[in-house]
């Protein structure tokens, strides 16, 4: 064995090494993890979280025209649109909206075929549930959106 | 009776040496709750360093900064139930955990907290203490016999394997220690005044230590060095801490030989897990570090004098800086526990939090604001600098948890018989040579 990696071995340079860094990871600011009902993680933009149906901001109506298109572009068959003819207008009218969160694998074709941008995959990430009913969400939840869970303790 | 319980206030010796049995029940009391003290604030450090070296965070619910945990943790374990196989071997599993409790315990006796603090000064001391740690391996075995599993047999085999071998180089390491007491340091290259008279009582080192004016970690450098480094090693391996911790390896044998207890007796396993790294780096600190002494025991510097403040003709400035340090490193504590309260996130559910942590900040102020009484500051020294190299010990056992992967079975015997071992021989040989070279130089004078 040539002399320096047996000097290193012998004064256990690598091993002091370890100790160095380790000791240096201590300092508070590179603590990565957060404290999460407190602190909520910055979620990437393009996350595809729970889904939700946008209305009007002005008006409150649904931008929703039930043309069906993400019906029909669902690889899984989960949503269901419902419309009827409005003698008034003779326009389609959305009257019910189901979502099968369940069974969705959020691969986004659906807001990639809605055409008047009302579908769209949030980004809220709490999907956890008592019950697997919940998981079907009809119009009114998709309107409200994302709602974040409250923690007061 | 009154007159029993005073007549010890006047002598100038441990409760034991001077046989006041109430006395010596005091130091028992207050060395139990003390160790189990240090329990308590080594788990919730231990947890809280070692996630900040992996950039975690650790406990912060309970309390604040997690302080409180500690006591949220006793009482899951205390309400837990207490689960014993129904194959077990019933008397000696319920034995397994108060033994190796009992022997951690049991080694405190004559762990000497100060020239006067401890239970009783044996002459055979460091003897004692070597004993009877090394008998909690046999409460180990019998945990991992008696669950009647294979994982905690295994670990139980582990750890008696490890133990033993790690013994050997350990007592070679103390030997040299030993020995070093009867040199008066006129050896090869020593300082001191002492007189040559060889010791195993732990009160006899340390005081050995302060006669040769000189720490035996420097002593002979770098033959105590080196002695301190064998120790050190085999410390770890015989308490079963990372690096060395395979009897427990969690990825290998679930927990070693506490695989199937749980709740309380498991609990007086970690609690005699963590008396027994105390009690073997009370160890080292009395053999190597000095025991209570401060850095520099010898340098006096000029005296001086303060009425009602400082009033020791016999003492220097030097020694008046150092009497400010227990104080001192309270209010650096209590610094960072106001230092964190303020830099809490301002939400309300931290309020009570935050004002706890105010709290515990002004509790530990206000500590080390009696710390700097005179009468107080006195009678604390000795006790401090103990505590304070234990505080030390405590803070390397995380760190090398935290940095080093654990050793391969072949490669921590290797390290025990291959390299601990002639090391220790080497170390004992260099020690006897270089304390009688002068004698050994005479010798070759009338020789040649």
């Amino acid at each position: 064995m040539s002399i320096a990696p047996l000097l290193n071995k012998v004064f256990m340079v690598d091993l002091i090494k370890g100790l160095k860094v380790t000791f240096k990871y201590q300092n508070p600011n590179q603590v990565y993890t957060e404290q999460y009902p407190l602190e909520r993680p910055a979620i990437a933009e393009r996350y595809r979280g729970l889904p939700r149906l946008n209305v009007n901001p002005d008006t409150g109506e649904t931008l929703c025209i039930a043309c069906n298109l993400c019906a029909t572009a669902c690889p899984e068959h989960l949503i269901v649109v419902q419309s009827e003819r409005n003698p008034l207008t003779k326009r389609k009218e959305m009257t019910s909206f189901s979502y099968d969160v369940s069974r969705c694998m959020f691969c986004g074709l659906c807001v990639e075929a809605c055409s008047t941008d009302c579908l769209e995959l949030s980004q809220d990430y709490e999907f956890a549930l008592y019950s697997r009913d919940g998981l079907v969400f009809d119009r009114e939840r998709l309107e409200r959106g994302p709602e974040p869970t409250v923690y007061t303790r | 009776m009154l007159d029993y319980v005073t007549s010890y206030l006047h002598s100038n010796v441990t409760p034991g040496q001077a046989g006041n049995w109430l006395w010596s029940l005091v130091y028992i009391l207050i060395i139990f709750a003390g160790v189990s003290g240090i329990v308590i604030v080594m788990n919730w450090g231990e947890r809280k360093a070692l996630a900040h070296m992996q950039v975690r965070l650790g406990p912060m619910r309970v309390g604040p900064h997690g302080l409180m945990q500690p006591i949220a943790d006793a009482i899951k374990l205390l309400t837990k139930e207490d689960i014993m196989p129904s194959e077990a071997d019933k008397p000696i599993f319920w034995m397994a955990p108060v033994w190796v409790v009992m022997i951690a315990f049991s080694v405190f006796i004559v762990v000497p907290f100060g020239p006067t603090h401890a239970v009783t000064d044996m002459n055979i001391g460091i003897l004692f203490m070597l004993g009877v740690s090394s008998l909690g391996v046999l409460g180990v075995v019998m945990a991992g016999w008696a669950s009647n599993s294979h994982f905690p047999l295994m670990g139980a085999l582990r750890s008696s394997a490890q133990m033993v071998s790690y013994e050997i180089a350990m007592g070679l390491a103390v030997v040299s220690a030993v020995v070093m007491t009867s040199f008066t340091g006129l050896g090869a290259y020593g300082i001191g005044d002492a007189s040559a008279s060889g010791t195993l009582s732990m009160i006899g080192i340390v005081q050995a230590q302060a006669q040769q004016h000189v720490w035996f970690v420097f002593k002979f450098f770098p033959v105590g060095l080196v002695a301190f480094f064998i120790f050190a090693v085999a410390m770890i391996a015989e308490t079963n801490r990372a690096p060395f911790d395979l009897p427990e390896a969690e990825s290998e044998l679930v927990a070693g030989f506490h695989t199937e207890y749980s709740g309380l007796r498991w609990s007086l396993f970690m609690l005699g897990e963590y008396a027994a790294m105390v009690a073997v780096s009370s160890i080292a600190i009395t053999l190597w570090l000095g025991g209570w002494l401060r850095p520099f025991p010898s340098v006096h510097g000029p005296a001086i004098n303060i009425p009602f403040f400082w009033e020791h003709p016999e003492l220097g400035v030097v020694d008046f800086v150092f009497s400010f340090a227990p104080a001192m490193v309270l209010f650096v504590l209590a610094f960072f526990c106001f230092f964190n309260a303020a830099r809490m996130p301002k939400h309300p559910l931290l309020k009570i939090q935050t004002m706890g942590l105010y709290a515990f900040g002004l509790v530990l102020g206000g500590v080390g604001l009696i710390l700097l009484a005179p009468p107080v500051r006195d009678r604390i020294q000795d006790i401090f600098w103990f505590v304070f190299k234990i505080a030390c010990f405590m803070y390397m056992y995380i760190w090398y948890r935290a940095t080093w992967p654990r050793y391969r079975f072949d490669q921590l015997m290797k390290v025990g018989w291959k390299v601990l071992l002639p090391l220790g021989l080497g170390v004992l040989l260099m020690t006897g040579i270089i304390g009688l070279s002068p004698e050994i130089l005479a010798w070759l004078k009338g020789v040649v």
